[in-house]
């Protein structure tokens, strides 16, 4: 899923500093599973600022609203005709989901409430963790089904750096080192062999170095 | 050649290569690079330029790098892919390539969290191994990385990586060397190195899957330039193992800059042993300076000279510098051959001065001898006027008065020529000696008198050569004939020979005056004159000659040098002790007699004299013992059993035209191998060397060997004492023959071959019985029990049980022991301590001492006093260590045997052989006290692993039997010549063949 966060609220005051009537608008979405963006976020976000701007001597009048999700174009009906009662939209989706308003309601005055972070999986209660980048060239069969695109600090193709030092990254004690782990997962696999190969150098086109990337499936285009 | 760059020629050269590090600044001073170049110039093969390391933003390693080579100093440029994509990279090499650069190291880079610029996105487009196949197929396959072709000028780079054999997982390093080395790396250089046990690990798998021969490593060290510095890579540095040792050395240290170099050297030597390693990778990043010193302290300088470092680019300043440096060397030159010119010429006016010096002093010396002879001329004729009258009043009626008037006259109506005046110049001398020494009496007076007419008779009836009239001068006149007056002639011959034996009697040469007055005596018995003088000269020589003995006693020869003259004769007395106890020793009753009894004329008081002097006179004389082979049943399966025989055997066979003394001949082609008496050189080296000085030949050494006794009593050996390089008999002496001691082990071998077992078959699992059947049997005069059962490694028997095995056989046998550990230090103090405690007063001699365990077998070495053997391993310097750290202990080196570590022939007997050498003169010649140590050789065990003596009798090797006792007398020969003095030995046929030599070699 993708995982996001919220910005600092004195950031966002300052965003809707000349703005006196503003819709917070969540997503059912990812940022809801992640607890960034979901019903309650949007009511304790909509509090937050209501009292900012209280103490800055600026009431502010606040709607706020939940949307199944802002990536898909019939969610996002509603908004074409209700966002342009409010000065600003701000929306507790993530990139996407600013970027889809932006995109399909010109009218809008679409702001970001979250900062999107990575594709991520929720270690436990409360914390989160990369596990992939997007890169749109897989390599997991090739090492253990951990990616080292996204968990090696310098996303290596060949086997840890010099820096790997009891399972740990030279970057951070806290980070493991997955090429550690993918060497330890192979060697038990007997699949050894797998890290005498040289992996040759990457095409990161699919991973965004190409251009904005789309994709079009044929059978399912209306 | 890849790149044909000065580091793949020293590379392939086989040479060790050295490579070093230099940072380029964080700014664009020129001059910071140029200046760590110059440092490092002529003590590396080439230099590493960072790529901006730790992520700090630098001068670039291209640029820095391309001014190194215009200091004529060769880069190898460092290149990451954190900052630069495929396009930047490849574009780069291009340029690098283009510029002159040859070698280029590929890493992936330290992530830009590290540095100055954290918020930098790291590129990563690839990494290190990627990145040297990139390179690679530039070079080789003439591609870009697209696939595109290079058209021409692809760049030719020799490659290298980087590896860290530190970081985890550890089993996975060397694999990752092997993808960089498939990649296309041509050398590695690795991480810092101060664990150098886990290098050496790494170093081990890297043999095992062969890459040592694919790729250079290089390891790389760095010195610590402080305790902090230490501290912080250890702690902050990831995947760098600072060892504890090295903070330690560092925090103990007065001065750890020089520590740090130290520490750096150290490993150098340490990793340069490890095979496999092609050279170091000095890192001194920020302390360019430290590098020529830890280059050249460790043995590395100077480097070979740096070959095709040309810079394509050079800066105008460059150039001037080259000029100028140029300009420099010619000014030096011409300075040098000017100031040459300069001290010849001043040389050569010196000699001139001096010369003119020399001809003024001559002058006037001559000048000033003129005028004395012109004196004494003066002072001669008035003495002449004054004895002719004297003569004309006395002897008017006598012929020869006359005569010498005759001559008085002539001689007053010519000039003196020079010779007379000399002539005359010695008369008076000789006149002025002889009136003062005895006084005027009428006697003498006469005898002058006499002499002086005759001898000036003489020379003018002869007018021939001036003879200088002098008491030596006098004697012939014997030779000299007057035809006309023989009574004559014989009476003045007598007078001359009178007052010669006068003069010598009044010189204090009373010999010489007995022998002259006993001369005028037989020509003429009834001199009165002659018969005194005999008499007096003959007391003065009673009263002299007492006291010429206490000064010189007969028999001695000089003094030498450097020892006072008590000193000298207690050494000549104890030399000829041992001369007497080796002529017991050979059977030489006669010899020892002398020699005993000179030793007691000179120091009545020695005991050890006396002792030998009572053994020769009760004709005790040591046999020689000839071990016997025991004998081998027909059929060659069966073990066989040797009978052991009470009295050795010997009979005459002729070999090789040789006098042979054989051992009862063996149905295994052994018959040759007989004992020989080595054939003897009748003639004595003097001789032989015909009309050649004995100093020519000759070189006699200032040190001696000390002399190390072995046990107490009747059977005790005393090794050492030699004052002569080995068996130099014609320079100096070897008081005591080099011994040979039976080795016993206190548990049964299970890996000796047959040839060597069948010989103790019957005693093989009884140490004692053992022991016994060495002595009795083979004549052993020592044995030394090898406690090999202790080896912790091995059957590892308790100490406790061992010592009692070893007292069983030191109480069962009465000759010297020598007790040799297994070598593991802290087991052998552990046995021979408790041995110690067991057989008390038993003056057994203790080994091996290594320098792990000497204090505390020193200390119960010192407590019993008992003699040790100082082991270390084959070096000159480490042997001496140990004999001063056992002097430092308190122990004398009167107890020391020092083993140097034995190889068989084939097995590094060569270092051996050089070692002992060198100890030997340096103890001799240069009176390198440390080393006046006999030495043991322990080469039995040696000989009798090795696979020649191990492989079995075939057509192609020959006997077995004879191979071994071959190889085991062969090396025990090479060791005696090198100066071995104790050979611990197997094969009993091996130790006849040594005794042989040390007899013949003894004389």
């Amino acid at each position: 899923m993708i995982i996001a966060e919220q910005k600092p609220l004195d950031e966002i005051l300052e965003m809707i500093s000349g703005v006196e009537k503003l819709l917070v608008l969540g997503c059912r979405g990812c940022v809801a599973v992640c607890s960034t963006g979901g019903d309650k976020e949007v009511g304790v976000l909509a509090s937050a600022l209501r009292l900012g701007r209280k103490k800055a001597g600026k009431p502010i009048e606040i709607d706020e609203a939940t949307y199944v999700r802002q990536c898909d174009p019939e969610y996002l009906e509603p908004l074409k005709e209700d966002g342009e009662k409010y000065d600003a939209v701000l929306s507790m989706a993530c990139g996407v989901g600013v970027n889809f308003i932006a995109d399909r309601c010109p009218d809008v005055n679409v702001l970001p409430a979250l900062n999107t972070t990575f594709y991520g999986a929720n270690l436990s209660s409360g914390e989160w963790a990369e596990m992939c980048a997007g890169c749109g060239a897989c390599v997991l069969h090739l090492t253990g089904g951990l990616c080292p695109v996204a968990r090696c600090a310098k996303s290596l193709s060949n086997g840890p750096c010099g820096g790997s030092v009891g399972g740990r990254c030279e970057i951070n004690p806290d980070v493991p080192c997955i090429w550690h782990q993918i060497c330890e997962k192979l060697t038990g696999r007997k699949q050894d062999q797998l890290l005498r190969e040289i992996v040759p150098i990457r095409d990161w086109r699919p991973s965004g170095h190409g251009g904005p990337r789309r994709r079009i499936r044929e059978d399912l285009l209306p | 050649m890849i790149s044909g760059s000065n580091l793949e020629q020293v590379l392939t050269s086989g040479q060790f290569t050295v490579t070093g590090e230099l940072g380029p600044p964080q700014n664009g001073n020129f001059d910071v690079v140029r200046d760590k170049a110059r440092i490092l110039k002529g003590h590396v093969d080439a230099v590493n330029i960072t790529d901006c390391q730790t992520a700090i933003v630098r001068m670039s390693s291209l640029t820095a790098g391309l001014v190194a080579l215009a200091e004529g100093v060769e880069p190898v440029m460092q290149m990451t892919c954190r900052d630069r994509n495929r396009i930047g990279i490849q574009s780069d090499i291009l340029g690098a390539s283009a510029l002159g650069i040859k070698n280029l190291l590929c890493l992936t880079g330290d992530h830009q969290k590290f540095g100055n610029h954290p918020q930098a996105k790291g590129v990563f487009d690839m990494d290190s191994i990627q990145l040297l196949g990139m390179v690679k197929a530039m070079r080789d396959d003439k591609k870009f990385q697209c696939g595109d072709e290079i058209k021409s000028h692809e760049p030719r780079l020799l490659l290298g990586a980087a590896a860290n054999p530190f970081a985890d997982p550890f089993e996975y390093r060397p694999i990752r060397v092997a993808k960089k080395v498939d990649a296309g790396a041509s050398f590695i250089q690795t991480q810092i190195i101060y664990n150098v046990e886990k290098f050496a690990r790494f170093m081990e798998i890297v043999r095992d899957l062969g890459l040592h021969e694919k790729v250079y490593i290089l390891a790389g060290v760095t010195p610590p330039k402080s305790v902090g510095m230490a501290r912080y890579m250890k702690k902050f540095v990831p995947g760098l193992d600072v060892t504890d040792e090295v903070i330690e050395r560092l925090k103990g240290a007065k001065d750890p800059k020089e520590e740090g170099i130290n520490i750096c050297v150290d490993i150098i030597k340490q990793v340069r042993e490890i095979p496999g390693v092609a050279g170091v990778h000095v890192m001194a990043i920020g302390w360019e300076q430290a590098v020529p010193e830890i280059v050249s302290l460790a043995g590395l300088s100077p480097r070979p000279g740096a070959q095709a470092v040309e810079p394509r680019l050079r800066s105008s300043e460059s150039t001037e510098l080259i000029v100028s440096e140029a300009k420099k060397d010619a000014k030096a030159e011409i300075e040098k051959a000017l100031e040459q010119a300069k001290a010849e010429a001043q040389a050569s006016r010196d000699l001139v001065v001096k010369e003119k010096e020399r001809v003024t002093s001559e002058i006037s010396g001559l000048k000033r001898q003129a005028e004395k002879d012109k004196a004494i001329a003066g002072q001669k004729e008035t003495e002449i006027e004054r004895l002719n009258a004297e003569l004309a009043k006395t002897r008017a009626g006598q012929g020869h008065a006359q005569a010498l008037k005759e001559l008085a006259e002539k001689r007053e109506s010519r000039a003196l020529s020079s010779r007379e005046r000399s002539a005359l110049a010695s008369l008076r001398s000789g006149l002025e000696a002889l009136s003062k020494g005895l006084g005027i009496n009428e006697d003498q007076l006469e005898a002058l008198r006499r002499f002086f007419e005759a001898e000036f008779l003489l020379r003018l009836d002869t007018a021939e050569q001036v003879t200088v009239p002098s008491e030596e001068a006098a004697v012939p006149i014997e030779e000299m004939e007057k035809p006309d007056a023989e009574a004559e002639t014989r009476h003045k011959e007598v007078i001359n020979l009178v007052a010669k034996g006068n003069v010598l009697l009044h010189k204090n040469d009373a010999a010489g005056a007995i022998d002259a007055f006993e001369k005028a005596l037989a020509i003429e018995p009834e001199e009165q004159k002659a018969s005194e003088g005999l008499k007096k000269a003959r007391k003065a020589y009673e009263i002299a000659r007492p006291a010429e003995e206490a000064a010189a006693p007969e028999g001695i020869p000089p003094c030498p040098e450097g020892l006072s003259p008590e000193e000298w004769q207690r050494k000549w007395v104890i030399r000829l002790v041992a001369r007497g106890n080796v002529c017991l020793h050979k059977g030489d009753a006669d010899g020892a007699l002398e020699a005993f009894k000179l030793a007691l004329e000179l120091d009545p008081g020695d005991e050890k004299a006396k002792a030998g002097l009572l053994r020769a006179e009760s004709g005790e004389v040591a046999p020689v013992p000839v071990p016997a082979e025991p004998e081998v049943p027909e059929k060659a399966e069966v073990p066989p059993t040797p009978k052991p025989r009470a009295a050795p055997v010997t009979e005459e066979v002729k070999a090789e035209a040789k006098k042979v003394v054989p051992v009862p001949a063996a149905p295994t082609g052994m018959e040759d191998l007989s004992v020989a008496e080595l054939p003897k050189e009748a003639r004595s080296l003097s001789e032989r060397a015909g009309s050649i000085a004995e100093d020519q030949f000759t070189e006699a050494c200032t040190g001696v060997i000390r002399e190390v006794s072995l046990d107490e009593g009747e059977k005790a050996l005393t090794v050492g004492g030699a004052s002569t390089l080995p068996f130099h008999l014609f320079e100096g002496d070897m008081p005591y023959v080099p011994r040979v001691a039976y080795d016993v082990l206190d548990s049964e071998p299970e890996d000796w071959p047959d040839v060597l077992s069948k010989y103790y078959s019957d005693v093989l699992s009884d140490p004692v019985a053992w022991a016994r059947k060495c002595i009795d049997d083979y004549g052993a005069e020592a044995i030394c029990l090898s406690l090999v059962s202790t080896d912790p490694n091995g059957m590892n028997r308790p100490s406790s049980e061992a010592a009692k095995v070893a007292q069983s056989v030191i109480e069962g046998v009465d000759v010297p022991m020598i007790l040799w550990g297994c070598g593991n230090a802290e087991k052998d103090t552990e046995t021979l301590r408790e041995v110690t405690n067991l057989v008390g007063n038993r003056k057994v001699c203790l080994g091996p001492l290594s320098d792990a365990n000497y204090r505390s077998l020193g200390a119960t070495a010192m407590a019993f006093q008992l003699p040790v053997v100082a082991s270390t391993p084959i070096d000159v310097n480490l042997a001496k260590q140990l004999n001063i750290l056992l002097e430092n202990l308190g122990l004398s080196l009167d107890q020391v045997l020092m083993d140097t570590s034995i190889g068989a022939v084939g097995y590094g007997m060569e270092y051996s052989y050089s070692v002992m050498e060198r100890i030997r003169l340096a103890a001799l010649t240069q009176q390198d006290e440390k080393l006046q140590v006999p030495f043991i050789c322990n080469l039995g065990r040696e000989v009798w692993k090795t696979k020649e003596c191990r492989l079995p009798s075939d057509d192609h090797l020959g006997d077995q039997e004879r191979r071994g006792v071959l190889m085991e007398a062969v090396t025990a020969s090479t060791l005696l010549l090198a100066g071995g003095e104790l050979m611990v030995m197997m094969h009993p046929k091996a130790v006849a063949l040594a005794e042989a030599l040390i007899k013949g070699m003894m004389g």
